[in-house]
């Protein structure tokens, strides 16, 4: 009877489990209608991730969990973290399968075969975050089920590399240290983002970084080393070491320390999760740059000043697409003049002091009243491309709250 | 009589080992429907879906089965599968050839399982020490394909290429092809019947003139096969390939084998449709969590607690039966 | 004398099946109670339930009239009941003195050190009180032999000097060292008016050793026999519920066999276990090969089987060498090896797996294909043959007894209709009636020409069913004795030691 009993501990858990997170959401369909969004039936979204636990992640599930299916009658469904091009297609298949009228994509193993699955099933699809390349969006910027990308396109990137260097450099630094993030891995992101580094650095020191200087040749340079790039003084300042990729083993790690703490470094500069990894090992006469989500703990390194320069997506930045994919959906999609797809940028909000981070984590991790709000954003249903660019166009902390009041 | 007791208790033990995936599959299938009226879900398009998804853990698990009857066990089958795949992808990439696609996916998984066993044979070593070995070489072997592939962080093949066979016709036609063959050679051939005396003693086995260590090869190439045509299918339904290919393969295979009811130390109980049984259940219990709009660390922590119950249901059958006389 | 153990109606199911029904027992102060019973006949579960190794479902138990309710085997020990079980109970990957020690190693802690020393000294004080002094305690318990490891689980039960001591079928897998330690002990105990409770097959055995004997069948008390009222064939009877009928052993002493040899050994030589050993078998003979435990008999069988390599020498069957098992079988040899449950049989298997797996290339369609009716009939034959008992071919051999559990390897070697036998302990941890069958079933193939080596621990089986014997020690051939009606224990055992 023991083993009855084991049996009955295990169906309990399970039970429990289930019941735990099972009953604890479901819409309240409010069935108010403003602006001509039509309230009444509920529409179920797909979301592709695939990373379903960094902070930028959860801070951009908990704004259209928390938020925004509160405020519409939508349903977000999500896919289990996705690590490749057939876990991508089973995912959007499963959404297809469950009725999901439109798909909102934070997954790029393969997007055109995504965008190409959603068309021939009549669902429309959106990119949340980054851009289509420019090949593939002349192959689908035409389909009426392809709604459009707004995020930081790659020259943005490369702006925010090129920023948060050249932060330092106008300071009369010299000495630095890169983290350079997921660019030998070679995604692109982040291969612009160290391009302005590079280049900021070139520009600085009146040298060049094997040979390029500005940002064409420096991404060609970039992939001509196999992403895998390597320490060289540039003129007068100087990359004195650079470190790549996600190991996060103990070898990788001892790396990682070398880079951050060899004496002459001033300036630690991570592409990408610099408090998961510069941080750890910074001095405290040394500075630490990193374009990061806006989180509590980085709030905390900014006070702590373990962290000096944050460069983050906020949290609200999906809210225009997802209006732009709600508009689509019922049957006021928002285009160009010619009938194109968005391809829309924006930006980072930049912070270089702690009251600053506070200040837009605030507004950020709000589930009441964030960055955008329901109000602001029904602005937008059925709205003209040209107001619709001009409300993404104007994404800094500053604007939107102008815009907000 | 007491023996005639043990007897009966044993025969009924049996079937309800024997049916008891098929009615974890039924129950399963029930809920499903049940979850899709009420959700209002397009049941056809679902149908596809579960049949897509199952397939590829379908035919690798079928494959693996000849593994796990020997009592072995393979941590590299998804490692090889994106190698394989590669490859294939490659070798299409240079032929044009669907043909020479699916040759280079079978040749690859073949020869690589085929080395695990032979290396194991000739250093006398468990043979899933050989593959943790492999495992390691065929991560660094996906890195060198892709690195000298040359186009970043992918391999792909053009999606027009394959999108004629990614039907579902074809798909089933694979399955149940490479089905009847495992089906034909576990239960009809020599090699089959050997394969499971070895899982279940192999001392035993060689006191009976078994070559343990040749069955071995011989199981782990057909699960090469499996691995072969389950790389060829993921090109198919997905033609980019990256790094990430099939890494989830390896442990899907583990827990459908065991939803299906096949025993973890293989032996005779070991069954075939134990990969088809536990492949469909598990992904009819993942479109369950989903319909319930469960996020995935829950669902995973279902699937968790289901497989503890299952093996420890399992295996209190065996503890019982070492009682003292 | 005092009473010491006292049991009272206790029962005890697993699943369906009952193991225990009501049974009562009651032994004394200075005597040794035997126990015997078939196989499942419920002797050992009285007896682990009493040493606190599982619980019973209902009923009382007493030690020295309080009542008895030990929580663990650990705490039988300690409070003064200890067991020596069938199984093996050591832990191979430490050494002798912690296994005598565990559970105290405790008590020899100095600090954060265990006193090495003194835990040493105190175990081979321990082995050396028992007559086991050639093991030396600081070993590696894993080392050690079948034999030696039971001695040290002996030694680690005596070292808690029990007022009450449990033997349960131990004697059946040691030599006659070892039961001779084992026999000594319990007189021991005697002597200093403890109880000894001894559970065994061998009849024999038992009627010597015990001062009375309580018979078990099927979870039943049927009888307890006094000093006095110890007669073979009442108590075999009592046992098996049915009279038995024939002769045990074969009554032939006359007979001839064939002078054509089928196996003929030359010199053979394998470490310390074959030194130069040479012997013909002849067609239509049983060969016995007896010695101690560690004579090297059961490495003969494995080497005369292919299963083992010999280092020199050299042995042909019909003329032939024999290269590999799976040449020995083409040449129709069998084998069944001494540790049945995990050398002969899958257990985890059905008795038509066990029995059709050495005859693939028999019934199997070119060695290839096999048909399930082909499959069925050659396996079926086999089962009803030998009598089986069981529900069909499909049933599990786990589920079987002892004896049916051997017939089955048995079957699997004669459904290949081997033509020479090589059986280690065949009848090891058999019950009589089946034990019986096997005698009758051996004198039957030689019969009909087939050739046995029998390799035995069981002296009264050697001479009983040998048409000759070959006695090893140390690797060597000692002795050849010829069948006789004269031929007696203790003329075998002379050239054993």
């Amino acid at each position: 009877m023991k083993s009855m009993k084991k049996v009955l501990v295990l169906m309990l858990s399970l039970l429990l489990v289930v019941g735990m997170f099972g009953c604890s959401k479901d819409n309240d369909g409010s069935g108010k209608s403003t602006d001509g969004i039509d309230d009444s039936t509920n529409v179920k979204i797909g979301v592709l991730v695939a990373d379903a636990t960094g902070a930028e992640a959860l801070a951009f599930r908990s704004y259209y969990e928390n938020y925004i299916q509160k405020q519409y009658n939508v349903t977000f469904m999500y896919s289990d973290e996705l690590a490749d091009a057939a876990a991508e297609a089973s995912a959007i298949d499963n959404f297809i399968a469950n009725n999901c009228k439109a798909i909102i994509s934070f997954a790029s193993a393969d997007r055109p075969a995504q965008i190409r699955k959603c068309a021939e099933n009549k669902v429309y699809y959106a990119v949340a975050t980054g851009t289509l390349s420019d090949e593939e969006y002349k192959e689908f910027k035409d389909n009426e089920y392809y709604v459009g990308a707004i995020g930081p396109d790659l020259y943005t990137e490369y702006l925010a590399g090129y920023n948060m260097a050249k932060y330092y450099l106008d300071q009369g630094k010299t000495k630095f240290a890169v983290f350079g993030g997921a660019t030998p891995y070679y995604v692109d992101m982040h291969i612009y983002r160290t391009a302005g580094i590079l280049v900021a650095l070139c520009e600085a020191g009146g040298g060049n970084y094997n040979g390029a200087s500005d940002m064409g040749s420096m991404i060609g340079t970039i992939y001509g080393m196999n992403c895998q790039l390597t320490p060289a003084v540039i003129g007068s300042v100087e990359l004195v070491s650079y470190i790549g990729g996600y190991d996060f083993d103990d070898a990788w790690f001892g790396k990682l320390a070398e880079a951050a703490n060899n004496p002459s470094v001033e300036v630690l500069l991570a592409v990408g999760s610099g408090l998961d990894t510069f941080a750890a090992f910074k001095k405290p006469n040394q500075f630490l740059g990193t374009v990061d989500a806006y989180t509590a703990d980085a709030v905390k390194a900014m006070e702590a000043g373990t962290l000096n320069y944050l460069a983050g997506k906020f949290s609200a930045s999906i809210g225009p697409i997802f209006m732009a994919t709600l508009s689509a959906v019922q049957g006021k999609p928002i285009r160009t003049a010619n009938g194109e797809a968005l391809a829309l940028s924006q930006g980072y909000w930049v912070a270089t002091s702690a009251d600053e981070a506070k200040n837009f984590y605030a507004v950020d991790s709000s589930t009441t009243d964030p960055a955008y709000t329901r109000a602001m954003l029904d602005t937008l249903f059925g709205a003209s491309y040209d107001d619709f660019a001009k409300f993404v166009g104007a994404f800094s902390f500053e604007e939107i709250q102008n815009l907000k009041k | 009589m007491d023996n005639e007791k043990i007897i009966r208790r044993e025969k009924i033990k049996n079937i309800i080992f024997q049916v008891a995936p098929v009615v974890g599959l039924i129950i399963m299938f029930a809920l499903f429907m049940i979850l899709a009226v009420i959700k209002d879900i397009n049941i056809p398009y679902s149908m596809k879906n579960i049949l897509n998804q199952s397939v590829i853990v379908v035919v690798v698990a079928t494959g693996a089965i000849f593994i796990y009857t020997l009592g072995s066990f393979d941590i590299s089958l998804g490692a090889n599968m994106c190698v394989s795949a590669l490859i294939g992808a490659m070798a299409y990439n240079r032929t044009n050839s669907l043909l020479a696609m699916l040759a280079f996916c079978l040749g690859t998984a073949v020869l690589i399982s085929s080395v695990c066993s032979i290396l194991a044979s000739v250093f006398n070593l468990p043979v899933f020490v050989t593959t943790i070995a492999m495992l390691s070489m065929l991560n660094a072997g996906v890195l060198m394909l892709i690195g000298a592939n040359g186009t970043g962080d992918i391999v792909q093949v053009p999606a027009a290429a394959v999108s004629a066979i990614n039907t579902t016709w074809f798909k089933l036609l694979v399955l149940v092809a490479y089905l009847a063959i495992s089906i034909f050679v576990f239960n009809f051939l020599k090699l089959g019947r050997q394969e499971k005396f070895v899982g279940g003693n192999p001392e035993c086995a060689r006191l009976t003139g078994l070559n343990n260590s040749r069955l071995a090869i011989l199981g782990f190439i057909m699960a090469g096969i499996g691995v072969g045509l389950g790389a060829f299918l993921t090109i198919t339904y997905a033609p980019t390939l990256s790094r990430n290919t099939a890494s989830s393969v390896g442990m899907d295979v583990i827990i459908s084998i065991v939803f299906g009811g096949m025993p973890v130390s293989g032996g005779s109980r070991s069954k075939i449709y134990s990969a088809v049984v536990g492949a469909l259940s598990m992904t009819l219990l993942s479109q369950i969590m989903l319909m319930l709009n469960l996020n995935s660390g829950i669902s995973q922590m279902v699937k968790a607690i289901i497989f503890i119950l299952v093996v420890y249901i399992s295996m209190s059958d065996n503890r019982k039966n070492i009682l003292p006389r | 004398m005092k009473e010491s153990l006292r049991i009272e109606n206790v029962s005890k199911r697993f699943g369906s099946t009952i193991a225990l029904d009501n049974v009562s027992i009651e032994a004394r102060d200075g005597e040794i109670l035997g126990l015997i019973g078939e196989n499942g006949s419920g002797k050992s579960t009285v007896t682990s339930i009493y040493a606190g190794m599982q619980k019973a479902d209902s009923g009382e138990m007493f030690f020295y009239g309080k009542k008895w309710n030990p929580a663990s085997m650990n705490d039988a020990l300690k409070q003064g009941v200890g067991m020596i079980v069938q199984e093996n109970g050591t832990v191979p990957g430490i050494s002798v003195a912690e296994n005598i020690y565990l559970g105290e190693i405790g008590d020899y802690r100095r600090g954060l050190l265990v006193d090495r020393k003194s835990l040493v000294a105190d175990a081979q004080k321990c082995l050396d009180d028992i007559g086991a002094d050639h093991i030396r305690a600081e070993m590696i318990c894993g080392v050690l032999d079948f034999q030696d490891r039971k001695l040290v689980e002996i030694a680690k039960v005596m070292a808690n000097d029990p007022k009450i001591l449990v033997v349960d079928e131990t004697t059946t897998a040691l030599s006659q060292k070892g039961r001779d330690i084992i026999y000594s002990i319990m007189n021991r105990m005697k002597n200093e008016g403890k109880t000894v409770i001894f559970i065994s097959h061998d009849l024999d055995e038992i009627m010597n050793v015990c001062d009375r004997l309580t018979v078990l069948r099927d979870g039943k008390i049927i009888r307890t026999f006094e000093k006095n009222e110890f007669e073979e064939n009442a108590i075999k009877t009592s046992m098996i519920g049915r009279e038995l009928q024939g002769n045990y052993y074969r009554d032939d002493y006359e007979s001839d066999v064939n002078g054509e040899v089928v196996l003929k050994a030359e010199h053979l030589c394998l470490g310390n276990q074959l030194s130069d050993f040479s012997f013909e078998l002849h067609k239509g003979e049983i060969l016995g090969v007896g010695g101690l435990s560690h004579c090297g008999m059961h490495t003969l069988g494995k080497v005369l089987f292919g299963a083992l390599d010999a280092e020199s020498g050299t042995f042909t069957v019909n003329g032939e060498p024999v290269r590999s098992i799976s040449d020995a079988m083409k040449k129709q040899v069998g084998y069944v090896a001494k540790d049945r449950d995990t050398e002969s049989l899958s257990l985890d298997a059905s008795i038509k797996d066990n029995i059709a797996i050495a005859g693939l290339d028999k019934f199997g369609v070119r060695n290839f294909l096999i048909l399930p009716s082909r499959e069925n009939k050659y396996v079926n034959k086999q089962v009803e043959a030998l009598s089986i008992k069981c529900s069909g071919a499909n049933q599990y051999v786990s589920a079987l007894s002892g004896g049916n559990k051997q017939k089955v390897a048995f079957g699997k070697w004669l459904a290949r209709e081997s033509e020479l036998l090589i059986l280690d302990c065949p009848t090891r941890g058999v019950d009589i009636g089946v034990k019986q069958a096997m005698y009758q079933l051996m004198y039957e193939m030689r019969q009909a020409g087939k050739s046995i080596v029998l390799i035995s621990e069981e002296m009264a089986e050697l001479i009983g069913m040998s048409d000759r014997l070959l006695v090893m020690k140390d690797g060597r051939l000692a002795k050849e004795l010829k069948r006789s009606r004269e031929l007696s224990e203790a003329d075998v055992i002379q050239y054993m030691i």
